[in-house]
């Protein structure tokens, strides 16, 4: 087939064409909006509500050994934390330095590597770490019988760090012969940590759920030349749960902890943690006919001076994601969902107003029915578990009317978008 | 302070409310700007030629001049520009106006077939206010953008007759038909406490029309041209509610054409179009003008450039655009009302353009730049107007 001459020249044509159209557009005209422009929406309308209908205090089931640290605190009449962490498997043989695999018969410079939060350390006299093997049979949850584990006879070694030691890398020893022991009648190297000492101390110990889990290791020969066995956090039991086994291979064991808010208050984080579950009524026309441009709860905080009342506490609003069939706000308050990246950091010995944003849960409603996305929300600290920290609020049950939480909405309606 | 920012939101609001519905541009008022239905090479004539150019969508009777058949394509972005005493903003519109195919039948009919833009409105304008929301002391700006993309379009089907060169008729047959898509959003700063806002709106028309037209050349020097369209109802729907109607205004046109200097073309036209019967398409009291359009221009063999020899046209045009800018009346003005004045937009136009025959006169290719001076109250709008037309006889 013979092509045209014409062609190339057509085809030269076109695209001249074709890359002069596409040039984008530009139709932004706002920098004459001043005269040309005018107010097309309305006014934001403005309403306070009583709109709550549930709001209650209710425990973070997120399940011990989830926490992404491990408190270590000895704080005299307030705040006792003990640090489990297990090493159910260990090496039975190693390798010498230009030799063959040989079985263990000695342990030397046996050590914890813990990785510290230096910005969590409170306290400034010397710490000392006990550790105590707490390796038993009882139920693996049981906080009672790992505390009772912490007495004279199981007791493996201290060590004692002034606050200058106390680096974000640990090395905590431990006497060679237990581990020895241990490896050689093959039972799991359970270690509970305490801190004591004539002050206050307190330290958070990152966890494997914070991505740096205390490591074990130990010489299997004076032989420098032969590298340190480490041995990696590992529980065996419960047997057949692998989820909570992991989980349990370090955790936070709560000896003694403030006392908690009386039940007629909201109560957000302590230890154990805790949340606060709020249901909202709010009207239809509000959340079906208009557009939702702010919503607020407001919160009346009540001074909770118990420990650390200037410290600040990261807390955030998530929406509760259980249907209408669970029932129990308990459990609704765990099925939550993230709605905002911005933290109210929050102060627990303060008082007075707080504000907590919750225009995307608005909006995340407005779209969905309260059968499937109820009315509600859950205010958590950020990470729980990790701080003794508490704050208190006023629930809908407090005696003055104007403490009790209220949700203050935004909203435009609608706008008719037809001829200029 | 409180009462302080209560009353500069009332001046605000008190200044806003007399600025009924502007969106932008002068010549973006009401259902927008009116292309023209004009080729390139009558643009760039001023017009003066487009009464006798087949190519164009005013004259059906042109038509029957064609010669052979026709396709033809064109693309007209506009670089505009809007200056007022609180600034100024350019803007890149990009339009494709006009498509049209011609086919001859016979000896003595032709056929047409023709796609134009009636009312152009593609508009984006963003608006920032300051808003209480929450407490009373709590405020943010809020920024209001609004676009809108989109145009009321002419399909004309015509058939024109001609015995012999020195008379032609035609007639057409119009649909008016097209949509403007509409986005507003309300934008806050803060995505952690406020959720911006964003509604989508869609307005469609439909219309239908007639159109008669008559080219008489007594001698090969001259001729004349008279042409009219009858509108008929033009209804506007939002989804299947119907939301306004009016009537397609008619339009009204005569020309004269002088080919007594070897080479040279002149022409002229005058225009009249009563697009007050767009009045009632608006909510907002948009007020309509009935107006004239006028041009002249010249269309002359230039120079020839690789064997081919260069049309260049040149020509001016004045008209009024349909839709009056709404300034605020002057003071005093009664409180919480929202009083205009509306004032007629004009627009001066001067053209320039080429004409370059392709591929053994079997393709065309028509060039025009305009410069549009548009002004109402104290705002002035520049735009150039590039104009590129393909046509091509297959």
């Amino acid at each position: 087939m013979k092509l045209s001459p014409m062609l190339p020249r057509f085809l030269a044509i076109a695209a001249l064409f074709f890359s002069i159209s596409s040039c984008s557009e530009n139709l932004d005209s706002s920098g004459v909006c001043a005269v040309l422009c005018t107010q097309i929406g309305g006014d934001v309308q403005n309403v306070t509500l009583d709109a709550i209908v549930i709001d209650t205090t209710v425990q973070s089931l997120s399940g011990l050994g989830t926490e992404p640290g491990l408190l270590l605190a000895n704080r005299p009449d307030t705040l006792d934390t003990r640090v489990v962490v297990r090493f159910d498997s260990l090496p039975e043989k190693f390798l010498p330095a230009g030799d063959t695999s040989q079985a263990i018969a000695q342990v030397d410079s046996a050590y914890l590597q813990l990785q510290i939060d230096t910005l969590s350390i409170k306290g400034n006299a010397p710490v000392t770490i006990e550790a105590y093997d707490v390796d038993t049979t009882a139920n693996d949850t049981s906080t009672a019988a790992v505390l009772a584990l912490f007495r004279p006879d199981r007791f493996i070694s201290s060590q004692t760090f002034t606050r200058a030691q106390l680096t974000d890398t640990l090395k905590y020893f431990i006497a060679n012969d237990v581990v020895l022991s241990k490896i050689q009648n093959k039972l799991p190297l359970r270690i509970g940590l305490r801190a004591t000492g004539t002050g206050s101390s307190q330290m958070r110990i990152i966890s494997t759920e914070g991505g740096v889990p205390p490591i074990m290791l130990f010489r299997a020969t004076p032989d420098t030349a032969t590298k340190p066995l480490t041995v990696t956090l590992f529980s065996k039991t419960p047997v057949g749960q692998a989820i909570l086994a992991a989980n349990l291979s370090d955790y936070t064991v709560i000896a003694k902890a403030p006392p908690q808010a009386s039940p007629t208050i909201l109560a957000v984080g302590g230890l154990p943690p805790r949340r606060v579950y709020f249901r909202f009524n709010i009207p239809s026309s509000i959340i079906d006919s208009s557009t939702v441009v702010r919503a607020t709860l407001l919160l009346n905080q009540l001074p909770n001076s118990s420990l650390d009342p200037t410290d600040t506490v990261r807390v955030l609003p998530q929406v509760v994601l259980a249907g209408r069939v669970v029932t129990d706000p308990q459990k609704a308050a765990q099925i939550i969902a993230g709605i905002s990246a911005d933290t109210l950091t929050l102060r627990p010995g303060d008082a007075g107003l707080v504000n907590v944003e919750l225009a995307r849960a608005v909006a995340l409603w407005h779209i969905q029915q309260p059968d499937t996305l109820p009315r509600a929300i859950v205010l958590k600290p950020v990470i729980e578990g990790i701080s003794p920290l508490e704050l208190r609020f006023s629930s809908s049950e407090d005696a003055v009317a104007a403490l009790r939480p209220k949700l203050r909405i935004s909203y435009t309606k609608q706008v008719p978008l037809g001829l200029p | 302070m409180r009462k302080r920012h209560l009353v500069a939101t009332a001046l605000f609001t008190l200044a806003f409310t007399s600025r009924v519905q502007a969106q932008g541009a002068l010549s973006l008022e009401g259902l927008g700007y009116p292309t023209g239905q004009l080729s390139a090479r009558a643009e760039g004539t001023g017009g003066g030629v487009g009464d006798f150019d087949a190519l164009s969508l005013v004259a059906p009777a042109a038509l029957a001049g064609v010669g052979s058949s026709a396709l033809f394509f064109q693309y007209s972005p506009e670089f505009r520009k809007v200056t007022t005493s609180s600034g100024s903003a350019s803007t890149t519109t990009a339009r494709f106006p006009l498509v049209a195919g011609v086919l001859p039948m016979g000896q003595d009919w032709t056929l047409g077939l023709s796609s134009s833009t009636f009312l152009d409105r593609s508009l984006e304008t963003s608006l920032q206010r300051v808003q209480v929301v929450g407490t009373p002391t709590d405020t943010v700006t809020l920024t209001e953008r609004n676009k809108v993309l989109g145009a009321i379009n002419d399909v004309r089907l015509a058939l024109a007759w001609s015995t012999n060169p020195i008379f032609r008729i035609g007639v057409g047959a119009h649909v008016f038909s097209g949509s403007n898509r509409i986005t507003f959003s309300q934008l806050f700063p803060d995505s952690a406490r406020y959720t911006s806002t964003s509604q989508n709106g869609r307005i469609s028309y439909a219309g239908f029309a007639a159109s008669l037209g008559l080219e008489f050349h007594p001698s090969r020097a001259i001729g004349f041209s008279i042409n009219g369209r009858k509108g008929g109802d033009l209804r506007a729907e939002s989804g299947d509610t119907a939301i306004g109607s009016a009537r397609i205004p008619d339009h009204y046109s005569a020309s004269v054409t002088f080919e007594g200097i070897p080479g040279a073309v002149i022409s002229a036209r005058v225009a009249h179009d009563a697009w007050s019967s767009l009045t009632n398409l608006s909510s907002s009291g948009i007020q309509a003008f009935d107006g004239w359009d006028t041009g002249v221009g010249i269309e002359a063999s230039g120079p020839r450039i690789i064997q081919r020899i260069i049309t260049v046209r040149a020509g001016a045009r004045f008209r009024t655009l349909p839709f009056g800018y709404p300034a605020p009346c002057a003071p005093p003005i009664p409180t919480g009302s929202s009083c205009t004045n509306p004032e007629r937009v004009s627009e001066t136009s001067f053209a320039a353009g080429l004409g370059v025959p392709l591929t053994r006169e079997r393709a065309s290719l028509d060039l025009s730049l305009q410069r549009a001076s548009r002004s109402a109250a104290d705002i002035k709008e520049r735009g150039f107007i590039l104009s590129i037309g393909l046509r091509v006889s297959p």
